[in-house]
């Protein structure tokens, strides 16, 4: 970079919606520069295929390392952001999974894929049974951009015609039900519950991340520079317009301090470390609502079963395997008796070996049960909405700062009886479902994983039309500061059951369109 | 050496190190050739020179559990024996596989646990104590002595299913359930359950550490 130049538009992150906020801004021409806190992965030089013997803890983690990160090995522990490096603090008895990424293209070189639209059971929740906010959109205001981005990132998905389960602009999925699923579908049937295709990205070569289906074609405009490892530490304004101007950040490796001047920045450093910059920086927060309404979603509840008639080698790829999703059903038309809101679940067929612990039996009988029951697997998991609520929030903890001195956050919040009791029928369900189907109920868990397991953390700046309550407008722009916009999930006023990921994208191509706008009227 | 000494040896070996340099200032910069700024190597030849040329060595690296056993140091001797024994019942050679026993496991875990956070070193120790304390009052003896059908009676009531990250509440039956899942994967991800191999190993793709931080430590900081 040449010093005192001016860039047009400073992108933080890489992720998707870094990334989609790069593509669609280089494409109306408009010059940009992302930073990206981490390394650019290069999968020759960075991985080798080995056996779990040949590492040094046999394919168990590390002991004490990633302890908030379920999700890591010993295979990958590598690619998570590692928390003594990059700290956060809660309290022990209400702990947070903060799950991160800081390679070049962020959390969407690893995700499920899963790839849903919110409803208006999502959007105008509020107007539907009283609790929280409405956004300040609603489906139809995002539909064109979901249809835009189904398409780059080619979902798969049935059209099911349900108000809960919106639609999309789909690569057809007309793959048969194998048996399996058939049985369960029946089972819902009686019991008024929809099962439904899952849907899901299918992206290019099995891959549907900012690094393959967004940013090249951000290169490919010759208006986008991107520099790795640097940390930004600062957002500063000018006194005289209160606009930011200048962002400070640090050389990962050197922590060398160096700044440089934007006329826009564009936030899209996943929900978290956004609202930390921000709150570190003292910006955006004249509502003070910053940093509130942290939500989620819960993981964890669920039940595995066996598919008796797919026992003792009896398993046919007709009788078993795919998966199925059921859509939110409850508080629709009737009210559930201990919980607002809802939740999905993911359904899966297994023709591998089950997993031992569901099994009370070692050594020979053990092993007599694991061959019987292979490729009879059948379980379910809950994916179930958390409550927006003020009180669950983060804020920077002063005592504690990452390996950059940058102060660390505190976030503080739990599930409250409205997640467990939600979480309890999802499992209630879940076995009445198998056991109509004809299924074995193995093994099945009530206790939600901790807050953050889901990765789908959202929120802590949401969006709104008053500035007193909500920290962005309806797109994605600073209330305070108009030359500010956030594009990660960090404006979501409610999270829904539904993987985040399409919304967060479509999100931050409506924003930045608008930007693009906004900046060629002059107005930004 | 004295100082002065030193110095002259320093001197020569920058010198001859530039001069080097010299002599190939027309060709491009090879990676085998110090840069001028490092410090100079002390002696007449570049450390680097000649490697980029060498040709892989023909040799498979040989892994410890191949040939060496591992110094179990953290267990009490009567703890030690009690892993032993739960290894050989839970976990007995089947089908032409080794058992936790052949496949090094006891010894394993306790290097494990002994490298492990607190709260897990309790969960092991209090579980052998326990599973000891058992055995004396059923059979007047520490569990290492339990007949297969006597640990049976022991284990049994405590066997439960569960879901990952969620092994049972009960301290006790949690310790039976997690202690024998820690001894399945030590055994199957063993060399020596791999060699013995109808079954696939359990490969996966590894990620080195990309582009690392050394994580210095700040002055006046905790590790960083």
């Amino acid at each position: 970079m040449m010093a005192d130049k001016t860039v047009d538009v400073l992108i933080i992150g890489s992720g998707h919606s870094g990334g989609m906020a790069a593509k669609v801004l280089t494409e109306k021409g408009i010059s940009c520069l992302m930073l990206n806190a981490g390394p650019i992965a290069d999968m020759h030089k960075d991985t080798e295929v080995k056996p779990a013997y040949a590492l040094p803890f046999r394919g168990f983690k590390q002991p004490g390392r990633l302890a908030h990160v379920f999700q890591s090995n010993e295979f990958n522990a590598n690619t998570w952001v590692d928390e003594e490096e990059v700290p956060y603090t809660y309290d022990p008895q209400h702990p947070y999974n903060w799950v991160r990424v800081r390679l070049f293209g962020g959390r969407s070189l690893f995700w499920s894929r899963q790839s849903f639209r919110l409803s208006d059971y999502e959007f105008k929740g509020k107007s539907h049974d009283g609790y929280g906010d409405d956004w300040p959109i609603s489906l139809a205001d995002l539909a064109p951009f979901y249809a835009r981005v189904e398409e780059i990132f080619r979902v798969r998905g049935h059209a099911d015609h349900l108000p809960q389960y919106p639609d999309g602009n789909f690569v057809p999925d007309d793959s048969p039900w194998s048996g399996c699923m058939q049985r369960f579908r029946a089972a819902g049937e009686t019991l008024g519950i929809p099962v439904c295709k899952p849907r899901s990205s299918m992206g290019v070569d099995g891959l549907a991340s900012s690094i393959n289906l967004l940013l090249p074609d951000a290169f490919a405009t010759g208006k986008l520079q991107a520099m790795p490892n640097v940390v930004v530490r600062e957002l500063r304004t000018d006194p005289r317009t209160g606009l930011i101007n200048e962002v400070h950040f640090v050389e990962r490796l050197s922590r060398r301090e160096l700044s440089v001047k934007a006329r826009v920045v564009v936030l899209a450093a996943g929900t978290l470390e956004s609202t930390r910059l921000l709150l570190n920086s003292g910006l955006g927060n004249s509502s003070g609502v910053m940093g509130h309404y942290l939500i989620d979603q819960v993981y964890g509840p669920g039940i595995v079963c066996s598919v008796p008639e797919a026992r003792d080698g009896r398993s046919t790829p007709q009788l078993m395997g795919g998966g199925a999703l059921v859509p939110r059903f409850r508080n629709l038309d009737r009210k559930a008796p201990n919980f607002l809101r809802g939740y999905a679940l993911n359904v899966y067929s297994s023709t591998g070996s089950m997993d031992p612990r569901n099994f009370a039996a070692y050594g020979q009988a053990l092993e007599n049960k694991l061959d019987s029951y292979k490729g009879s697997g059948f379980s379910t998991g809950i994916m179930g909405e958390v409550l927006a609520r003020y009180e669950h929030h983060v804020r920077i903890d002063k005592n504690v700062v990452d390996a950059w001195n940058i102060p660390a956050l505190h976030i503080e919040t739990r599930y409250t009886d409205n997640e467990i009791n939600m979480a309890r029928d999802a499992v209630d369900t879940s076995i009445a479902m198998a056991e109509a189907a004809g299924f074995e109920v193995l093994s099945k868990n009530y206790e939600p994983n901790p807050p953050g397991y889901s990765i789908h953390e959202l929120g802590t700046c949401r969006m709104g039309d008053n500035p007193k309550t909500s920290v962005l407008n309806k797109w994605c722009q600073s209330h305070d500061i108009k030359n500010l916009f956030v594009v990660d999930g960090s404006s979501f006023v409610s999270g829904g059951w539904q993987n985040p990921t399409m919304t967060i994208v479509a999100l931050a191509m409506r924003a930045s369109e608008h930007l693009g706008e906004q900046m060629r009227q002059g107005s930004v | 050496m004295k100082r002065r000494e030193f110095v002259k040896a320093i001197v020569a070996a920058s010198v001859s190190a530039k001069a080097m340099l010299g002599q190939k200032a027309a060709a491009p910069v090879a990676p085998s050739v110090a840069p001028p700024a490092a410090a100079p190597a002390p002696g007449p030849v570049p450390w680097m020179r000649g490697l980029l040329e060498v040709k892989p060595l023909a040799m498979t690296p040989l892994l410890p559990d191949s040939v060496a056993q591992t110094t179990a140091r953290f267990f009490t001797p009567e703890q030690r024996a009690a892993l032993h024994r739960l290894c050989e019942i839970l976990l007995p050679p089947l089908k032409g596989y080794p058992g936790a026993v052949d496949a090094g496991t006891p010894e394993f875990l306790d290097f494990l646990i002994s490298v492990s956070p607190a709260h897990q070193q309790h969960l092991y120790q209090s579980g052998l104590d326990r599973l000891n304390a058992e055995a004396r009052k059923a059979l007047g003896a520490p569990f290492a002595s339990a007949s297969a059908q006597q640990a049976d009676q022991l284990l049994q009531p405590w066997l439960r299913t569960w879901m990952p990250d969620h092994p049972p509440a009960d301290p006790f039956a949690h310790f039976i359930n997690v202690a024998h899942s820690d001894i399945r994967t030590a055994t199957i991800n063993s060399q020596a359950w791999s060699q013995a191999g109808r079954r696939t190993p359990d490969v996966g793709l590894y990620w080195f550490p990309v582009d690392p931080d050394m994580r210095r430590q700040a002055p006046g900081q905790g590790e960083a």
